[in-house]
């Protein structure tokens, strides 16, 4: 593997990226990952799932990782989370190690599945992560559940249950739960894979319009070549067997994007580049 | 000996319908917020039970009219529960008091070394292996050896029932503490959520389900352990297990079978308790991932 594809800090095009390399020296905000190993299974046959994967992404930026299955994107953010620990390399959120950016609640996770708690009502699963670990509150601007729900389109469902919602309801509810303890940074795991393709499309626009208006660094996996050319400002096709960066596409849309970006030509571009990548990734891997 | 066991066997049977009844009612509301009480029940979910039950008394009847020395009438028995309410009454509350004090302790215990357990896995490695010995042990060969330990009075009926209840406790709890969402679980680690957070928002919560499933298992099981013990140590305290072996003995048949009644009444009406709390507790759980 070459070393220019793993070094995608320096060359993107965007005004984050310009802001944030031009104020601060590298390596204090964001999410720098570097050289990042991890393998799995017993002594004799580890598989490597991670093969010293490197990546920056600058405070505000939304990164979307896609890639085949067992490309490691999971693991990935895992280890961003804190929720795995990787055997080689560092991860700093913010200059700060996973463990203390955990402590001081400055990670959102959105899993695959909402996980919201049954018995507690939307307010109430909202509300978690500003109860939960109250000492990392301190000197942080904590979003109102409530107005946040708002903006999220589940005004009217605040003292509902999870049960009583729609899967793309349950979804919203799980990102406004990241939100609203203002994290440094987002974490999103493939959060949309479980809906059908229409609501999945309406779920995808309702967070560009919500993040377009509350940037955050967000670091989100996906399976849905669409979903990561609307979302994101850069694209990392990720490689399986082992799991490494392949490619690095920058998908420079002007902002703030909604619906009428699907039909122009620089979309369509863009999603023949990002597809013919990820063939390239994948011929590579049965050959 | 066949038609002996008719009349509690159909009284479960009908405990286990009019669960399904309240299930229906619930789904059917939508709103588990205020759950409606299935007040108008259709005549199809209490007649089929209600026939059962005039067949088999029907039946018992009949036997008992045929063989007189061996089952008493049902009238026989209805006259003797009016004749003395008060005696029932008396050996009524030893039992009950038997089955709250001792199945309370059980479910206690249990609950508390489920979560002991759960929080620190050495714990189940160390203790488990004990725990699954005593259990093997049958209670009734126990309770003689309790009795000569503590005496003919309460002590050794508060422990057989509290052991008989303990171990579906434990069991049941600790499936239910370690079958938490895991996705749940990841948000709460990012959050950096304490041991105590997480079993207070997480693992307490989510394992009610199981928690109800191994009460619907240990409540009944805890009027077993009640009688075994009174047959064993009747002592001073009575009690209608002990009800049962005098009467029995003296081949008083209508106090024998007034004090069964009376101990399946105990149980269908603990079981019903437990059913309506568990409604009002777990109106969020899907009723297909819990045994009632």
């Amino acid at each position: 593997m070459s070393s220019e594809l793993l070094d995608v800090t320096g060359a993107v095009g965007n005004r984050f990226a310009a802001s944030a390399a031009g104020s601060r020296p590298a390596g204090t905000t964001g999410v720098q990952i570097a050289n990042v190993s991890k393998s799995f299974g017993a002594d004799g046959a580890r598989t490597l799932v991670l093969d010293d994967v490197s990546l920056s992404i600058n405070a505000g930026e939304f990164v979307s990782v896609i890639g085949p299955s067992g490309c490691g994107k999971s693991t990935l953010l895992k280890v961003i989370a804190g929720l795995s620990e990787a055997d080689e390399g560092t991860v700093t959120i913010d200059g700060k190690t996973v463990k203390s950016a955990t402590k001081g609640k400055m990670i959102g996770l959105v899993p695959q599945s909402p996980a919201l708690l049954p018995w507690r009502t939307v307010l109430d699963n909202v509300t978690l992560p500003i109860t939960v670990n109250p000492k990392a509150n301190a000197g942080r601007t904590l979003r109102d559940p409530k107005e946040i729900l708002e903006s999220f389109g589940l005004g009217h469902a605040i003292n509902k249950y999870p049960s009583q919602l729609s899967g793309g309801m349950q979804q919203r509810a799980a990102i406004a739960r990241a939100f609203v303890f203002d994290p440094s940074v987002l974490l999103m795991d493939e959060p949309f894979s479980a809906l059908d393709e229409m609501n999945r499309d309406a779920q995808r626009l309702g967070l560009l319009d919500f993040w377009q208006t509350n940037r955050k660094t967000v670091l989100f996996v996906t399976h849905s070549v669409p979903e990561a050319i609307m979302l994101s400002d850069r694209i990392i096709v990720m490689a399986a067997h082992p799991g490494r960066i392949a490619d690095v596409i920058d998908v420079n849309l002007p902002r703030p994007r909604d619906a009428d970006v699907y039909a122009t030509d620089e979309f369509r571009d863009l999603e023949g580049a990002v597809r013919s990548s990820l063939q390239s990734v994948m011929e590579k891997k049965y050959v | 000996m066949s038609n002996v066991h008719t009349v509690p066997r159909s009284t479960s049977q009908s405990v286990t319908e009019s669960n399904a009844v309240q299930t229906r009612t619930r789904k059917g509301s939508g709103k588990p917020v205020a759950p409606r009480r299935g007040l108008q029940l259709k005549w199809s979910s209490w007649a089929p039970p209600a026939a059962t039950f005039v067949i088999a008394a029907a039946l018992w009847q009949a036997l008992a009219l045929s063989n007189p020395y061996v089952i008493p009438t049902i009238d026989a028995v209805w006259s003797s529960l009016a004749k003395e309410p008060m005696m029932y009454w008396a050996n009524l509350l030893v039992t009950l008091q038997e089955v709250v004090i001792g199945a309370g302790a059980g479910i206690l215990f249990g609950f508390l070394l489920a979560v002991i357990m759960a929080e620190f896995q050495i714990m189940e490695r160390a203790v488990m292996p004990l725990i699954v010995v005593v259990m093997v042990t049958p209670v009734v060969a126990i309770a003689p050896a309790l009795v000569v330990a503590f005496g003919f009075g309460m002590m050794p009926k508060y422990i057989v029932t509290a052991l008989v209840v303990f171990f579906p406790m434990l069991v049941n709890s600790l499936a239910g503490l370690r079958d938490v969402d895991g996705k749940a679980l990841d948000v709460m680690r990012t959050l950096h959520a304490s041991r105590w957070e997480i079993f207070r928002d997480l693992r307490f919560p989510g394992c009610m389900p199981f928690v109800f499933a191994g009460l619907r298992i240990a409540l009944p099981l805890a009027i077993v352990g009640a009688a075994v013990a009174e047959f064993v140590a009747a002592g001073q305290q009575a009690g209608l297990g002990s009800l049962v072996t005098i009467a029995a003995a003296q081949a008083n048949l209508a106090v024998t079978w007034a004090s069964i009644a009376l101990l399946c009444l105990m149980g269908v009406t603990l079981v019903s308790i437990l059913a309506l709390v568990r409604k009002r507790v777990l109106w969020w759980s899907e009723d297909t991932t819990v045994a009632r």
